[in-house]
């Protein structure tokens, strides 16, 4: 590569980060504004000329969401756990089956699994409302832990199936020779070894649960079960106008991911992408 | 997050690695290995391939409340699917769900190549606006509608507010009433949604694009478009196609943001087939006409899936 010039390579940086600054900017805006919002005092939520900064940040906009909500979110909670350790202990197993064994049985539930993932949630929810109704799983937590883990499973099989795959083979040839049965090598080399793709793999089915709007929408109609996203959108049906609460309900919504995106940048993107593209 | 957040994982999948065989299976027998996967062969079968061949049966069955307590109703062929396609709100919710994807896939894909041209580059704050770019997925779409809905409002929308102030128009627009505005409205809605996960993932095809093929093109004096159209875009084939496959998929099933900013409305102007078929299940207890409808979603979501399973496949044979 030839060299440019200083003025040229500034004038180059300066434009980048001008196009980000402004592309980027309202992509992040709607977020901010959420934030904003929810720190704002009501009469100035709808003020001619909008504050950008709250200029008085107060928190009783989140006291109000937390009185609100407070059932919603330990229901939310509950049920993204369930789907995490129902999701987790399908998973693990089959992706380790997977990866190891090859048979013509392997390549078709793959190819199931791809195949799951596309498959529109409102299609699985009207057939999941007659079923649920047959066994009494309608306003349950342990019906939506079901429905929701739709979401999760097929991702977090292929998943840690990619991952898996790139633990170096001779560890469980090792294994075999040294005599270790099938379950003794997954119990004892598998799964301590995929531990950071398990841990990826929780985390998104969690937030996968904790986002779920369809199934709670559809598979509920009592407030007894009622998770956040659920209550969000009967907040805003119930108190249109009160918008200070309704946008502390949605920070509070945003707190998981933020968790996952805090912590887990570089296993999220970095271990996806390595599993991911490069094959 | 939800939908938009699986997608770089369905990346992942695409590209998974190739079984490979092992002593275990000589030694074992066949029986060990079925038992690792069976759980999760169960679960497909009970979450995935009964309720899909139950929507079918659903779908040709005149299917109201009693039904739903029965758990079947009167055989009657393919009336819903032809009550369903004669509906002037079918032929109205399929034309707007093509629209919407087109649309949104569009510029979607544009901006998130656009946006992974740009931090592919070197310059400072890269690393900030790469980790700022997910910033839409810490919020459930269904925050992200809301946020939405308040930003659109009517009269004291901080859309219109903006708008006015700039001068750009008079009087407030009713973004969300009026069924043009409030069908541009979902759209916008939906690009910002899925800027994230084009942006990521074609950011991560670039990564694969060989340095010397683009060195050499520069040593032959190709200008930054040729290098774009005859060395990057070939090189990135496989990707744009998973992004646009997974795009599309995921475009097509919208159903938290419209439901939460339009209900389909004003006048049906933002029906989609995924609410239009919840209107009819959940609203008007027609669970066979609602079958129809979703089955018609879930075909059109099927073929798209052969494509993307068979580039997958290539993908990993290369």
């Amino acid at each position: 590569m030839h060299r440019r010039s200083l003025s040229w390579r500034i004038g180059r940086s300066a434009l980048l980060i001008g196009i980000c600054v402004v592309v980027i900017g309202i992509v992040v805006f709607p977020v901010y504004w959420a934030l904003a919002l929810a720190l704002e005092k009501a009469s100035l939520i709808f003020a001619a000329t909008p504050h950008l900064f709250p200029a008085h940040p107060i928190l009783a906009n989140f006291r109000a969401a937390w009185r609100a909500e407070s059932g919603s979110i330990g229901t939310s909670v509950v049920i993204a756990c369930g789907v995490v350790i129902l999701t987790i202990a399908v998973a693990v197993p089959a992706a380790y089956g997977l990866i190891r064994y090859s048979f013509r049985a392997t390549a078709v539930v793959v190819l199931a699994l791809l195949v799951a993932q596309m498959i529109p949630g409102i299609s699985l929810s009207l057939s999941f409302y007659s079923m649920f109704h047959d066994v009494g799983l309608l306003n349950s937590r342990l019906g939506l832990i079901l429905a929701d883990s739709t979401y999760a499973v097929p991702f977090a099989v292929l998943v840690l199936r990619a991952y898996m795959g790139s633990i170096s083979t001779e560890l469980f040839d090792a294994a075999d020779v040294d005599g270790a049965g099938p379950m003794r090598s997954f119990w004892s080399v598998g799964l301590p070894l995929a531990i950071p793709g398990i841990i990826t793999a929780s985390l998104f089915s969690f937030v996968f649960a904790w986002g779920d709007f369809l199934f709670a929408f559809t598979l509920t109609n009592s407030s007894t079960v009622q998770p956040l996203t659920l209550g969000l959108y009967k907040f805003v049906g119930t108190y249109g106008s009160d918008w200070g609460p309704i946008m502390a309900t949605v920070v509070l919504a945003a707190i998981p991911s933020g968790i996952m995106l805090a912590l887990a940048q570089r296993w999220v993107v970095g271990g996806l992408r390595a599993g991911a593209l490069k094959g | 997050m939800t939908e938009v957040a699986t997608a770089p994982a369905d990346v992942v999948t695409g590209a998974g690695r190739a079984p490979r065989p092992h002593r275990g299976v000589q030694r074992y027998g066949r029986l060990v290995p079925f038992l690792f996967v069976a759980p999760v062969a169960i679960y497909l079968l009970v979450f995935f391939v009964y309720p899909l061949v139950f929507g079918v049966i659903m779908s040709l069955e005149n299917f109201g409340f009693e039904a739903v307590i029965k758990g079947s109703g009167p055989f009657v062929g393919l009336q819903n699917y032809a009550n369903s396609l004669s509906n002037g709100v079918t032929l109205r919710a399929i034309p707007n769900t093509a629209i919407f994807t087109v649309i949104s896939i569009f510029f979607q894909f544009s901006i998130g190549m656009g946006m992974a041209l740009i931090l592919n580059k070197r310059f400072p704050l890269r690393g900030l606006f790469r980790a700022l770019i997910l910033i839409p997925w810490l919020l459930p779409l269904l925050a992200s509608g809301t946020v939405f809905e308040l930003i659109f409002q009517g009269k004291n929308g901080l859309a219109n507010a903006v708008l006015m102030q700039l001068g750009i128009v008079n009087h407030p627009i009713y973004w969300l009433v009026n069924p043009i505005t409030a069908f541009i409205s979902i759209v916008l809605v939906n690009i910002w949604a899925g800027i994230p996960f084009n942006t990521l993932v074609l950011y991560s095809g670039l990564q694969d694009v060989p340095s010397e093929l683009n060195e050499a093109a520069l040593v032959d004096g190709a200008n930054v478009f040729q290098r774009f159209f005859h060395v990057t875009i070939p090189s990135m084939r496989p990707v744009i196609l998973i992004v646009l496959m997974l795009g599309i998929i995921y475009t097509v099933k919208t159903f938290d943001i419209v439901i939460v900013m339009t209900n389909g409305g004003p006048g049906n102007a933002t029906q989609l087939l995924s609410t239009w078929a919840y209107n009819q299940g959940f609203s008007s207890f027609l669970f066979g006409d609602a079958t129809a409808i979703g089955n018609i979603l879930l075909v059109f979501c099927l073929i798209i899936a052969v494509f993307y399973v068979r580039i997958s496949k290539r993908m990993i044979d290369a």
